[in-house]
C-alpha cells in the first residue's frame, strides 16, 4: 500500500493472469477465497457432497494454514511490507519474540504457573494468600 | 453531513428498533405465552413442550436482532454527528490563507503535542474507569448510589482526549502534502517520521493482542471442552478432570458418551457446537463480519490507489455515477470503507446480545476472555471509524491527491492490522 513496486513470483504470475493484473486486486480474491474456505471447513461436518467426515485436525489445521495465508496477504500486500524498506518488516516482526515468550510462558504453561504463583510474586493480592 | 447521519440514524432506529422490533416483541410476547401456557397443559408432549421453548428462543432472539441494530445505528450515528460537528466547528475557526501572517509553510506538519494530549486523557480515563463504571451503575438503573465523585477522573479524562483530537483534527486539515517531516538518524533514516511511528505503534498493538491471545490459550488448555472431552474418547487417554477410563470404555463399546463440558463462544454459534444452537445464522454475523473487514481492506486500498494516481480516469458504466471524478471517488470509496466498518459494529452486538441471552455471560472465565478480547478489537475497530470520519470529511473538504495520500495510506496501515488481527481472533474464539 505505497508508492514502491514489489517483484517476485507471485507477482510474476498476477502478470500473466487475463484481464485486471492489480496485485492488490487478486490479493483481496485470494482472501475472501480463502475466508471462505475457512468457514466452510467448520460449517461443514462431512466433505460435501461425500459421506466424509471432516476430522477435528482437519479442520484446526485448515484454520491454521489459512490464518498464515491470509495474515501474510495482509501484511505483505495490503500493508506493503514486502515493497517497503525491511526495517519496517524487522518492527513489524520485532515482537514476535515476545509474542512466542507468552505463548510459552503463559499460554502453554502448566495451567498452575498462574493460580498457584507463590505469594512473594503477587504481594497484597487476596488469592496470594488464601491459596 | 453531520444532520443526515443523525437522520439516517434515527429512520435506522425508527424502521428497525421500534417498526420492526415491536412487531418482533409482539411476536416474541406470543411464543411465549405460548409456551407457558403448554407447560402447564399436561396434555402436551416434550418434544412439543421443546419444539415450542424453541421457538420462543427464535423469537426472542429475532427481536433482539432489530432492537440491538437499530439502537446501535442510532448511537453511532449519534457519536459521529458530534464528532463532525466539532471537527466542522474546528475548521471553521481555521485561519484563512491571507491571514497567515506571511507564513507560506503553514501547511506543513510540524511536531505536535497531540498525542502526548490525547495519551495523557487516555491515562486519567483508565485511571478512573472503575469509579466511573460504578458511577454509571445507578444512572443506568443497575442498583448503587449515585455519587458525583466517581463520574469526574475519566469524564476530566474523556475531556482531555477531545482536546488532544480536535487539536491533531486543527493541525493536519490544512497539510496538502508539503514539508513531510523525515527521519535523519538510523534507523529510519530517510523514511516519513509519522510511517515510521505508526509501525512502531502497530508493534504495541501487536503485543496487546497477544497477550490476549496468550491469555486465552492458558485457560483453553484447561478447560475441558467439547473438542478435548471428543479428542481424549477418540485417543483413548483419560485426561483427568476431562475424560475418564469408564468413559473411554464405554465409547470404545460403542455407547454414547457425554460429558460435563465446559461451553466457548464457538459452541453456541457453530454448528455441531456443544451448546446445539449453532447453525447457519449463528454463524453469520461473524462470517459477514470477516468479509466485511476483508472489503473495507480493499476499499481503502482503492482510496489510496485514486488519491496517488496521477491520470486518474472516471470509470464507465453505473460505476461512473458514484466515482464521476477523482476528488468523490476518494470520498466515495472512504465512505464505503466506513460503512463496511459501522456494519462489523452493528453485528458484532447483535451478536453478543444473543449468546447473553443463551446465556453465555461475562461472568465466566470463558465469557470474559471472549468479550474482553473480541470487545477490544472492537474498540480498535471504532477508534478506526472516527479516524475514518476525520478522513472523508477532508477528503471531502481539502481532497486528497499524490501529494497528501499517505494520510489515508498511514491511517490504512492501521486498518489493516484491525483485520490482521481479526484474522487471528476469528477462528480462534469464534471456530475452534
Amino acid at each position: 500500500m505505497g508508492e514502491h513496486e514489489t517483484t517476485g513470483i507471485i507477482e510474476s504470475i498476477v502478470e500473466r493472469l487475463p484481464g485486471n493484473k492489480d496485485i492488490y486486486f487478486w490479493n483481496f480474491i485470494v482472501l475472501m477465497v480463502f475466508t471462505l474456505f475457512e468457514v466452510g471447513a467448520v460449517f461443514f461436518e462431512t466433505v460435501p457432497g461425500t459421506e466424509i467426515r471432516i476430522s477435528r485436525f482437519a479442520v484446526w489445521t485448515i484454520l491454521v494454514i489459512v490464518g498464515i495465508v491470509k495474515g501474510y496477504g495482509i501484511a505483505a500486500y495490503f500493508m506493503h511490507l514486502k515493497g517497503d524498506p525491511r526495517i519496517y518488516t524487522r518492527t513489524a516482526l520485532f515482537p514476535v519474540l515476545f509474542v512466542l515468550l507468552m505463548l510459552w510462558g503463559i499460554g502453554l504453561s502448566n495451567p498452575e504457573a498462574i493460580t498457584e504463583l507463590p505469594s512473594w510474586c503477587t504481594p497484597d493480592w487476596d488469592y496470594a494468600t488464601s491459596r | 453531513m453531520a444532520g443526515a447521519i443523525v437522520t439516517i440514524g434515527i429512520v435506522a432506529f425508527a424502521a428497525l428498533g421500534l417498526g420492526v422490533g415491536s412487531i418482533k416483541h409482539d411476536a416474541y410476547d406470543d411464543a411465549k405465552e405460548t409456551y407457558y401456557e403448554a407447560m402447564e397443559d399436561p396434555t402436551v408432549t416434550q418434544s412439543e413442550l421443546d419444539h415450542l421453548h424453541h421457538e420462543e428462543i427464535d423469537a426472542h432472539l429475532s427481536y433482539l436482532t432489530y432492537w440491538v441494530a437499530g439502537v446501535t445505528i442510532m448511537v453511532i450515528s449519534i457519536i459521529y454527528a458530534i464528532f463532525l460537528g466539532i471537527g466542522g466547528f474546528i475548521n471553521s475557526i481555521q485561519p484563512q490563507e491571507e491571514e497567515s501572517h506571511g507564513d507560506d509553510h503553514h501547511d506543513e506538519h510540524h511536531g505536535s503535542a497531540s498525542p502526548i494530549i490525547f495519551c495523557f486523557g487516555v491515562l486519567l480515563f483508565l485511571m478512573g474507569f472503575p469509579d466511573f463504571v460504578e458511577g454509571l451503575r445507578p444512572l443506568l438503573s443497575q442498583g448503587g448510589t449515585f455519587a458525583l465523585g466517581n463520574l469526574v477522573l475519566s469524564t476530566i479524562g474523556l475531556t482531555i482526549i477531545m482536546i488532544g483530537i480536535a487539536n491533531w483534527w486543527r493541525e493536519d486539515l490544512p497539510f496538502i502534502g508539503h514539508g513531510e517531516q523525515i527521519a535523519t538518524s538510523a534507523p529510519f533514516e530517510g523514511e516519513h517520521i509519522r510511517k515510521a511511528g505508526l509501525w512502531v505503534f502497530i508493534m504495541s498493538e501487536i503485543m496487546v493482542f497477544a497477550t490476549f491471545f496468550s491469555s486465552y490459550l492458558r485457560v483453553r488448555t484447561e478447560w475441558c471442552t467439547k473438542w478435548a472431552f471428543d479428542n481424549g474418547l477418540e485417543n483413548g487417554k483419560p485426561v483427568e478432570g476431562c475424560v475418564s477410563q469408564s468413559q473411554i470404555d464405554l465409547f470404545d463399546a460403542g455407547e454414547v458418551v457425554t460429558g460435563d463440558v465446559v461451553m466457548t463462544a464457538s459452541d453456541y454459534l457453530r454448528p455441531g457446537g456443544a451448546a446445539g444452537t449453532g447453525d447457519f445464522w449463528t454463524m453469520l454475523p461473524g462470517a459477514v463480519n470477516t468479509f466485511a473487514l476483508i472489503i473495507s481492506s480493499y476499499t481503502i486500498v482503492l482510496a489510496l490507489k485514486t488519491a496517488k494516481a496521477k491520470d486518474w480516469e472516471a470509470p464507465k458504466g453505473v460505476l461512473r455515477h458514484l466515482l464521476p471524478d477523482k476528488k468523490t471517488a476518494v470520498r466515495n470509496y472512504l465512505i464505503a470503507t466506513l460503512l463496511l466498518g459501522s456494519m462489523f459494529i452493528v453485528l458484532k452486538l447483535v451478536e453478543w446480545s444473543h449468546l447473553v441471552a443463551e446465556g453465555f455471560t461475562v461472568g465466566t472465565s470463558q465469557g470474559s476472555i471472549f468479550y474482553v478480547a473480541t470487545g477490544a478489537h472492537g474498540m480498535h475497530v471504532f477508534a478506526g471509524l472516527l479516524i475514518m470520519l476525520y478522513l472523508v470529511f477532508k477528503a471531502d473538504t481539502i481532497g486528497y491527491d499524490e501529494d497528501n495520500g499517505q494520510g489515508i495510506e498511514y491511517f490504512g496501515l492501521y486498518w489493516h492490522f484491525v483485520d490482521l488481527a481479526w484474522v487471528v481472533i476469528f477462528p480462534a474464539f469464534y471456530l475452534y
